[in-house]
């Protein structure tokens, strides 16, 4: 058993520092302490978990630990409590936490602190995380992959790349796979800047939730149930708005569903992206190939829960800017978020998808599609219509969705409020520009370009 | 306070006893906690029990023994807790939060297993000793692991899986995967913040008045006394009002011992919500770091029944929702996902996150008398879409 006290973490540091030969170039072939230029350093050996997990509970702030290359089997989870705590690997392929033989129910790695960088390493089967970053003001994930062996298992973990209730995020050339909700999820952030990931074989591949300011473009989604989705959920205290999802591609998300539960496990296989209970969105520039559901969606909040009042939100509770956004307010002091309107769609190119809606999804989306549309595919760009006026009037666009630059894709007003197990309410499917849902700019201006420090 | 000079060399004089028995040595001379020396590598050094097979637990002067109401559920292992307040100091009475310890003590809390589980006081195993040293910045976790001889206890910054087999309370042998929490694994449960990004704040969970207001049997010329009014009386504890004045936990004892029929209808409510507050509250609860994104507080003081859980789907619970869809169904136990993670043993799914490996059975029984006594409402599920219309057969059937 390892019980390495401080004094002998510094005495082993110093050794471990202090050394240069052969065996040190191949155990850490790509980046050591000599490389690091800030704050304090750590080389931890190859696998030598007891080293590491000695050292993270040892250490200050501002403390880069570097991995060597091997394989670190975990018991436990890093837990990681201060500021500027970085943790590199020798790349994804050469450095590996692996949990698989964890018997308690911990994270991957866990970290709580401004100034959190983790980079060029894979986490694999951490029993429910994989990497958890909270409450932190600074976070780079860089080249990391997070994964669970066994693909398409309900008890692999809830979330691969976590980053949540933080700000100034960055997720970069990382992969995130076979998570049994989202494998790269970014909840109740700001400013956050997600590119050039490839998310495949999770539930929901991409998720984007109560989160502020978030530029999501180069990412590849494939081969999840969902791939790249952005929504609200009820009682969090930020209100998600301007989000950009661009030049992005999702295609083949047609993975079975196996979540055990959660919003995800309501995602209708072959989904490509919903935007839900969201505002100030923009979708542009993505490549959509053969999902079979469908390529967009834009929801209400109301279509997951259907209780207004559960939408509710004090407005003192709130963190982040909502003063000038539309959103309802049911009483004074409150602020209600269900609402998805302010959503720009445009200059995506679809092919392929909608041929096979999922016939099986709790929330019978997949079943009002094969009553609609037979077997035609379904529409490109899917609009709830919820809070719209009623189907025997004139259409309306009281929530200001923009699609008439989405000319390359189809578009269908479900009336989904109105439909009902026994009567199908017509679809309204206007030809581009899609009139009345023919704007093409946002209210407030486009959604502006995300710059992190 | 005693010198750092002194102290320090007390505490190598007292490392250097190497084959002292357990702390034996350890009430030859005062507590000896330094602020402003490194934290002691061996548990003896701060001279505050010691311990004997055959004699349990002896405790130095100004190191007083407490137990709580209802305890957090730690697969069955056993805790002896106990308060060090230096002299001429002493802590201060709040009505709701933690009472405001002073700079200088510390709480002591040793985990221990018995073979047995039937016959608690024999063939005890020590396992940790958890050290919570309030300095002038705010609590320091320091966690000492036993040695295999019984003799001291290690400072293991790293803390440690360890399977532990014994015998559980209906005699069947089990084995759990017990954690020793390392360091940084200690803010998981003893970390506070006013609001998300607010400085976090470590936190005493079990030293709140309400699970201190008990009888406990300090033996000797003291025997049984309210803890409460004994600290007072000691001038360790000020401010307090009389105990009898001061509302008191659930005490879980009876439930433990003889299960629910200990419980009456009307103490339901009661026990159940303090087994919350003690065993999911240190996070579920409007300041709990981890647990505020839920929105799910079971603390003692929150009473809004979306809040408690009643009809609240969770916002990411993941696998933890056992495919279930509200935390508490109104009378239905079995379609709550707060009976489910409090009762499954599936990893990923277990609530609490730390410290449990095993159910506990009748922790579990208690939660789940209590939903099934709520008056079975029903949550409405009727999400818009919900009313989708069904697909032609022929069209499924294509499929």
């Amino acid at each position: 058993m390892q019980r390495t006290t401080l004094a002998m973490l510094a005495v082993g540091a110093g050794l471990a520092a202090s050394c240069g030969d052969d065996a040190r170039k191949s155990t850490f072939p790509a980046v050591d302490c000599s490389k690091i230029t800030v704050g304090s350093c750590v080389e931890i050996d190859g696998a030598d978990s007891a080293a590491l997990q000695a050292a993270a509970n040892s250490i200050g702030a501002n403390t880069t630990i570097v991995l060597g290359a091997g394989t670190f089997a975990m018991a436990n989870q890093l837990t990681l409590r201060s500021d500027g705590m970085h943790l590199i690997g020798q790349g994804i392929e050469l450095t590996t936490l692996d949990f698989g033989a964890a018997t308690t129910q911990v994270n991957g790695v866990d970290s709580i602190g401004k100034d959190f960088l983790i980079q060029d390493l894979t986490v694999r089967d951490a029993p429910k995380d994989a990497i958890r970053v909270e409450q932190s003001d600074g976070v780079v994930f860089r080249r990391i992959r997070s994964t669970w062996t066994t693909p398409s298992r309900a008890s692999n973990g809830a979330y691969g790349i976590y980053p949540v209730k933080s700000q100034h995020v960055l997720v970069e050339d990382s992969r995130a796979e076979n998570a049994s909700d989202a494998g790269l999820y970014v909840g109740q952030c700001q400013h956050v800047i997600v590119r050039n990931n490839t998310v495949t074989g999770n539930v929901a591949g991409l998720e984007i939730e109560n989160t502020q300011y978030a530029d999501v473009y180069g990412n590849t989604a494939e081969d999840n149930t969902g791939g790249i989705v952005v929504f609200d959920l009820p009682g969090n205290p930020i209100i998600g708005r301007d989000v950009r999802l661009r030049d992005n591609t999702i295609r083949n998300n047609n993975h079975v569903n196996f979540a055990s539960g959660g919003t995800v496990a309501r995602i209708p296989v072959g989904t490509g992206t919903f935007a839900m209970a969201s505002r100030r969105v923009e979708i542009t520039g993505n490549t959509y190939e053969n999902n079979h559901t469908g390529d967009i969606a834009l929801i209400s909040g109301l279509a997951v829960e259907g209780e207004e009042a559960k939408w509710v939100l004090p407005t003192d509770s709130l963190s982040g800017r909502f003063d000038d956004l539309a959103l309802t307010s049911p009483r004074p002091g409150t602020v209600s978020n269900f609402r998805a309107e302010n959503i720009l769609v445009a200059n995506n190119h679809h092919a392929g998808s909608g041929t096979m809606p999922d016939p099986g999804d709790p929330l019978h989306l997949g079943l009002l599609f094969l009553a609609a549309y037979g077997t035609s595919p379904v529409d490109n760009v899917l609009y709830d219509a919820i809070g719209e006026g009623p189907h025997t009037d004139a259409p309306t666009n009281k929530n200001h969705m923009c699609v008439a630059g989405n000319t390359a894709g189809t578009f269908a007003s479900l009336y989904l409020a109105e439909q009902t197990p026994t009567a199908l309410v017509p679809f309204f499917r206007p030809p581009p520009p899609f009139a009345p849902y023919d704007c093409t700019a946002l209210a407030g201006g486009p959604v502006a370009e995300v710059t992190l420090p | 306070m005693r010198s750092p000079q002194f102290a320090l060399i007390a505490a190598v004089a007292a490392a250097a006893c190497d084959g002292a028995p357990g702390g034996g040595d350890a009430l030859s001379a005062p507590v000896a906690i330094d602020l402003t020396a490194p934290p002691a590598t061996r548990l003896s050094e701060y001279h505050l029990f010691a311990w004997d097979p055959d004699a349990g637990f002896t405790f130095n002067d100004r190191v007083i023994p407490y137990d709580v109401n209802t305890a957090l559920f730690s697969d069955y292992a056993h805790k002896q807790r106990a308060i060090y307040i230096p002299a001429g100091a002493a802590a201060a009475f709040d009505p709701d939060r933690a009472l405001d310890v002073p700079v200088g003590s510390a709480i002591i809390k040793t985990f221990y297993f018995p073979a047995d589980q039937r016959a608690p006081t024999e063939h005890l195993q020590l396992i940790e000793t958890r050290l919570m040293v309030r300095h002038a910045d705010g609590w320091h976790p320091l966690p000492y692991i036993w040695d295999a001889d019984q003799r001291d206890a290690v400072l293991s910054p790293a803390g440690e899986v360890r399977a532990i087999p014994f015998t559980d309370p209906d005699g069947e042998p089990v084995m759990a995967n017990y954690l020793i929490p390392q360091r940084n694994q200690c803010q998981s449960c003893h970390a506070e913040q006013a609001t998300t990004g607010a400085p976090i704040e470590l936190v005493l969970l079990g030293v709140k008045a309400r699970h201190l207001n008990r009888v406990y049997d300090y033996g000797g010329s003291v025997g049984p006394r309210n803890q409460l009014d004994y600290l007072a009386e000691l001038g360790m504890l000020t401010g307090a009002p009389p105990a009898t004045d001061v509302p008191a936990a659930y005490d879980f004892r009876p439930i433990e011992d003889h299960g629910l029929a200990a419980v009456t209808g009307a103490e339901l409510e009661a026990a159940a919500r303090s087994y919350l507050d003690i065993n999911c509250a240190h996070c579920h609860n409007p300041r709990g770091v981890q647990g505020m994104t839920s929105q799910l507080f079971v603390d003692h003081a929150s009473t809004d029944p979306f809040h408690v859980g009643v009809c609240k789907r969770p916002g990411s619970a993941g696998v933890g929702n056992g495919g279930l869809t509200f935390d508490i169904v109104p009378g239905d136990p079995d379609a709550s996902i707060l009976y489910f993670r409090t009762e499954t043993t599936r990893l990923g799914a277990m609530m609490p996150l730390l410290g449990r490996s095993l159910a506990h059975a009748r922790g579990a029984e208690l939660l789940r008398a209590w939903i099934a006594a709520m008056p079975a409402t029903g949550c409405d599920d009727a999400a818009v879409s919900a009313r989708a219309p069904r697909a032609p057969a022929h069209q499924g059937a294509g499929l």
